[in-house]
């Protein structure tokens, strides 16, 4: 009776209170290319912040954050991490703490509101696009002047093809995202290594082997599903969203949860639309090959992610969907009581495209809110934010803390260890003190990107094997930017989720059998009566657009 | 004066009506009792499986649990996620966060919802209508969510309790379900007291209220425990951890547990919450309204006042 | 003997056309004294009204005004009355759209059905528990019957994909006996049952407790009296209990009626998939892939004025029914 149904408060937004409306002042719209003077924000600035200097502002300042408190290791205002910030940068932070479970709804309201913070770390791209047109984020891309430290990175690392995704029509973007050095690789599939050498059978290289590995399986054991998925909840994909994902990107298409309307064809100069391409259709006969052949449970489109664990755990199947973090944390802890059983994550398995990466370089990032341009110590704080998220001692800081009081070495020759006492993740396992909880280092909020050395030093030695081996393997070209304009989203918001639904919806047909696969090309002409042609079109017509505008 | 009803009492006195029919009303009715014991058994089966099924995996170690070997009893009996959870200092101060709304908000609602749903039950009333639309209206029309976040604000009202007790104050549901119980009061208590010198606020206080035990019982009950299990408003209008209630504790701990997947790639670390975490959590909110129900059962007992009337 | 009132069938017109005949003499009686006459007469009562009310101004609508951006252009964290006025664009958009008919008819279904079941249900259990003569065991069952209302919808949705999947306690029945698996969660036509099904086992527990509130209320001479005139069981509770809990039963009626399409959004969320949308998805599932993106929101906010005003003719419409049926009503 007094549930807030998710209907009413994702739905009825907006309006006011009628009372003191006074502080609900209308923002200027978004996109206007004047940056303005910055001489009146230069309070507390560093006259000459470069790469490489560390940054501490000239007056003690304060700036105020989103910061999300994840469960792991709860929001504590005394840790050691803002201790040492202060003291090296004179810059205090103010947190609004908001739980992990429902950050985004908070963020959004309190934009929507008009009194969010200055600072919103922890955005996913695209969910800074519904703020643009109405000017209450920052278009920070006008302000990169301010931050050599991340404009070094992006020329450093050639990040800027990676970087151009995020723009907008305008030409411009509203997000700063983490960079990374290389495309780390984390999702692939895990399978029980101990029956593999039970039955002789090797580790499978190619998605073809992968379907001789379940076969041989079935064959071993022929009551049981050879492999049961997981991770069906996420969107936008159908079900077994990160099996799809990377059988996606080896088939030169995108499906799972990295499922896109539009696919760039380098071959035809123009995008064309994912659910229809022949590509695509190969992705559902292999699936739909595994399901018949019962290779493949066909629950693992829609059970929980506990139910897929609890078959795997129990020896019910052999092959699972994994990343790095549920090795440790979940395979091989359930399986701790069968004895002798291993869990290893294997090489993403290739296939038509070739030995490729599927991932990107840019992650999460940093939103400003655009009131903070009009704050006096606005020059001070993008450089604060500079070196904090990009500079490589910000960095460092952020993840490990303090050379001779947390670690000892350097992470760029390898000698990095954590000290003793200390354990994070799979690193020290028997020490007392918890980096993250009691220094509140390596916080997600904070740290995150950057080298692949510094990357690589948080990985136990079998992650560091997956590692290299995909480390050498080719990263896919990025497709050219073809943002839509706010008009332009509005009109396909609704095409694209019928065209979304009925993908999904006839996918899974195809791939459990509930509709045989001849029937590919009527249901290419049923996409085409929801309007799939219109979508395309829209999206050609930006990029074309964001090409002539923009070069 | 408490009548005495019940089935057995038709077994015992004796019928007007011939010997035989009494036979056959006991053994037609026996049956159904038989029956009806039989379903009301099936029915708290089913209810209360699932739930055993929950404490029984709160207790349980995580293998036993992720291989789904926990039925009803235990496997690998430990108490480490109790421990974990409440051995967090953060996790005490919440739950008196907890308390302290419940008491404050449902003490409000149910003043303010007794006495329009009094007002409301006044069948002579001018206005009467105006002022029963008004509630029923906010039933179906609401602002949303930023107006109503924006009006917190303004009122000044954030990172307080204020937030989370006033602006759910009035459950129209509760309002209409309290007026029906009052219009179903005899008229003629009413009038007498009036007789007796006693004005409004008297006859509220001393004749319709103690004669609502029942209802008043059950919409305290109503009202607690959606306060109880609340978490949005405290999520929404609190900023600071320390004044979260514990349903957004463990919504939190629960949404970490589970979360990871659909980031992507990110570099948050290994999540060290137990798998058993939901069925702690749910153990620990449900375990104080068990305590407290039986104290609302009491008031369930039949006939409490009526017969005080005739006369 | 003449019969007693207490014998007659609950609803009859003889009892309907007096209360009937009782409400129009207060209408009449309450149209005929002015206002200062009631101000004066009543201000005690009034005085009571004075603080709800303000809670209703200030808390309720006030912030409807934010309804307005249904028909404005609206952008998140822009001006909150929106950027300018679009008329009846959004409801344009809703009206022509095809997915909104459909996902409104499951909402439609989906809401009928469960309030056809979960409505009786309670009253039902109410009944069967009266029946119960050890106060302890009534008390237990009651007790334990509750204990769904408290689980999460998370834990519920694990529950219910446990229960039905391949290896799962009904599936595993249906082997027994012979039949070949079935894939419940994969199928639109078992989602309304499995829905509804679920709702019922939640909410019927947690209902009865209001009916034994008002079982209460009903005064034991009346059963006294039906007994001496030789009523059995049954018909006891036909002349004596069921008239006696009508009024709360027309008041959680006509108000269920009212909100039944309010459809319970996470469980649905939890339970569907690609393959059930075609019976599984609802105005607030399928609001919430669209996704929010700026126009949604007024697109949303339209939508969800279509849905209130529905629910409210609802309301309005099951009232005056009830008042002419049955003779009870909430005004």
């Amino acid at each position: 009776m007094n549930s807030f149904t998710r209907r009413r408060f994702l739905g009825l937004t907006g309006g006011v209170a009628a009372l003191a409306l006074a502080g609900c002042s209308t923002h200027a719209p978004g996109g206007s290319t004047d940056k303005g003077d910055l001489s009146g924000n230069k309070d507390g600035a560093m006259d000459a912040f470069k790469v490489g200097d560390q940054f501490k502002a000239t007056d003690p300042l304060n700036f105020s954050i989103m910061m999300l408190s994840n469960p792991g290791y709860p929001y504590n205002a005394h840790w050691r991490f803002f201790t040492d910030l202060t003291k090296m940068t004179n810059v205090s932070l103010s947190a609004t703490v908001v739980p992990l479970s429902d950050y985004n709804q908070k963020v959004g309201v309190m934009i929507g509101a008009g009194n969010a913070p200055m600072i919103i770390p922890k955005t996913y791209h695209p969910a800074e696009q519904q703020y643009i047109s109405s000017g209450a984020i920052l278009p920070v891309s006008d302000y990169l002047d301010l931050m050599p430290n991340y404009t070094a990175a992006v020329s450093k690392w050639n990040l800027q093809g990676d970087v151009d995704q995020l723009r907008q029509a305008d030409g411009k973007y509203y997000l700063l995202p983490g960079l990374h050095q290389d495309v780390w690789v984390d999702y692939s599939i895990a399978v029980r290594t101990d029956i593999l050498q039970k039955h002789g059978l090797s580790i499978p290289q190619t998605w073809d082997e992968v379907t001789g590995l379940l076969q041989a399986l079935k064959a071993a054991y022929p009551g049981k599903f050879p492999m049961s998925d997981r991770w069906s909840s996420t969107p936008p994909g159908p079900g077994a969203n990160s099996l799809l994902a990377i059988l996606g990107a080896a088939y030169n298409t995108q499906a799972g949860w990295n499922y896109q309307h539009t696919t760039w064809s380098a071959a035809k100069g123009q995008f064309v639309y994912t659910g229809a391409m022949d590509e695509y259709r190969q992705l559902c006969q292999l699936l739909n090959g595994w399901v018949s052949q019962k290779l493949l449970d066909p629950e693992s489109f829609t059970q929980s992610d506990t139910q897929a664990e609890q078959k795997f755990a129990n020896g019910d199947s052999f092959v699972i969907s994994a990343n790095a973090q549920e090795v440790v944390n979940t395979y091989q802890k359930n399986l701790a009581g069968t004895p002798g059983a291993t869990v290893q994550k294997i090489p993403v398995p290739t296939g038509p495209a070739g030995a490729t990466k599927l991932g990107t370089r840019t992650e999460n990032g940093v939103m400003i809110s655009a009131s903070a341009r009009n704050s006096k110590n606005f020059v001070a704080m993008m450089q604060f934010i500079d070196w904090l998220f990009y500079s490589d001692a910000g960095k460092l800081f952020a993840k490990w803390g303090e050379q001779g009081v947390t670690y000892t070495g350097s992470v760029d020759d390898g000698t990095f260890k954590l000290e003793p006492d200390i354990t994070w993740a799979g690193l020290n396992p028997s020490g007392k003190q918890n980096l993250q909880v009691a220094y509140g280092f390596f916080n997600g909020v904070f740290a995150y990107g950057g080298s692949t050395a510094l990357l690589n030093s948080q990985f136990p030695a079998q992650e560091l094997t997956f590692q290299q081996v995909m480390d050498s393997r080719k990263t896919l070209p990025l497709p050219p930017p073809a943002p839509l304009d706010a008009q332009a989203q509005q009109q396909t918001t609704l095409w694209g989720t019928s065209l979304l639904d009925y993908v999904n919806q006839q996918t899974l047909k195809f791939i459990l059998g509930q509709r045989p696969l001849s029937q590919w090309d009527s249901y290419v002409n049923e996409l085409k009566g929801m309007n799939m042609d219109k979508y395309v079109t829209a999206v050609n017509d930006a990029y074309a657009n964001y090409k002539k505008n923009h070069g | 004066m408490v009548a005495a009803t019940g089935p057995g009492a038709a077994r015992t006195e004796p019928l007007r009506s011939g010997r035989s029919s009494r036979i056959q009303v006991g053994r037609g009715y026996r049956v159904f009792q038989v029956f009806n014991v039989l379903i009301l058994l099936a029915v708290v089966a089913a209810t209360l499986y699932p739930f055993l099924n929950l404490l029984a995996q709160s207790f349980s170690s995580e293998t036993a649990i992720a291989a789904g070997h926990v039925d009803l009893i235990p496997k690998g009996f430990n108490l480490t996620t109790y421990k974990t959870v409440m051995s967090d200092p953060v996790f005490w101060e919440n739950y008196r966060n907890t308390v302290e709304y419940t008491v404050v908000a449902t003490l409000i609602a149910m003043v303010l919802t007794t006495c329009y749903a009094y007002v409301l039950s006044k069948r002579n009333l001018k206005g009467r209508g105006f002022l029963i639309g008004v509630a029923v209206f906010t039933m179906f029309f609401n602002g949303g969510l930023i107006p109503n976040y924006v009006l917190v604000n303004d009122l000044g009202l954030r990172n307080s309790l204020w937030a989370i007790v006033l602006p759910n104050a009035i459950s129209v549901f509760n309002l209409l379900v309290m007026k029906a119980f009052f219009e179903n009061l005899p008229s003629e208590l009413e009038e007498a007291a009036a007789v007796d010198g006693l004005n409004t606020y008297g006859i509220l206080l001393r004749i319709v209220l103690p004669l609502s035990k029942a209802v008043l019982a059950t919409m305290v009950l109503f009202y607690a425990v959606s306060f109880w299990n609340s978490w949005f408003s405290a999520f929404l209008y609190m900023d600071h951890a320390n004044y979260f209630p514990v349903t957004v504790y463990l919504r939190n701990l629960i949404a970490g547990a589970t979360s990871g997947s659909n980031e992507g790639a990110s570099s948050d670390t290994a999540l060290q919450v137990a798998a058993n975490i939901q069925a702690v959590t749910i153990v620990l909110t449900v375990l104080p309204i068990l305590t407290f129900y039986p104290f609302i059962q009491k008031y369930f007992v039949s006939g409490v006042m009526l017969g005080a009337v005739k006369g | 003997m003449t019969i007693p009132r207490i014998l007659e069938p609950p609803g009859s017109t003889q009892s309907g056309r007096a209360a009937a005949a009782a409400r129009r003499t207060a209408r009449a009686r309450r149209r005929r004294t002015s206002w200062r006459k009631a101000l004066r007469r009543d201000w005690r009562l009034y005085s009571l009204a004075v603080g709800p009310l303000l809670f209703f101004a200030v808390f309720r609508y006030l912030p409807m005004i934010g309804n307005v951006i249904a028909f404005r252009w609206y952008q998140p964290g822009g001006n909150l009355f929106g950027e300018y006025w679009v008329g009846l664009y959004y409801f344009q958009m809703f009206w022509d759209d095809p997915t909104f008919w459909h996902v409104f008819a499951n909402t439609l279904i989906l809401g009928a059905l469960s309030l056809l079941f979960t409505f009786p249900a309670p009253v039902i259990l109410a009944l069967l528990l009266n029946e119960i003569r050890s106060s302890r065991f009534k008390r237990f069952v009651q007790s334990m019957s509750y204990l769904p209302h408290f689980l999460s919808i998370v834990v519920v949705a694990g529950i219910i994909m446990q229960l039905l999947s391949d290896t799962g306690p009904v599936n595993q029945l249906m082997q027994a006996v012979g039949h070949a698996p079935v894939e419940f969660l994969q199928q639109s036509g078992w989602f309304r049952q499995i829905y509804v099904s679920s709702e019922v086992w939640q909410t019927a527990g947690w209902g009865t407790i209001l009916y034994l509130a008002a079982l209460t209320t009903i005064d034991g001479q009346l059963y006294e009296q039906a007994r001496i005139d030789g009523a059995n069981r049954w018909q006891q509770t036909w002349h004596v209990t069921l008239p006696g809990i009508r009024p709360t039963m027309v008041t959680l009626l006509i108000l269920n009626i009212g909100t039944f399409m309010a459809v319970g959004f996470e469980k649905i969320l939890l339970l569907y998939n690609p393959l059930t949308y075609s019976t599984a998805d609802v105005i607030s599932t399928y609001l919430y892939r669209v996704g929010v993106q700026s126009g949604s929101f007024s697109y949303a906010a339209a939508i969800g004025l279509f849905e209130s005003v529905i629910g409210l003719f609802l309301v309005v419409t099951a009232n005056l029914i009830s008042r002419r049926v049955v003779g009870t009503s909430l005004w």
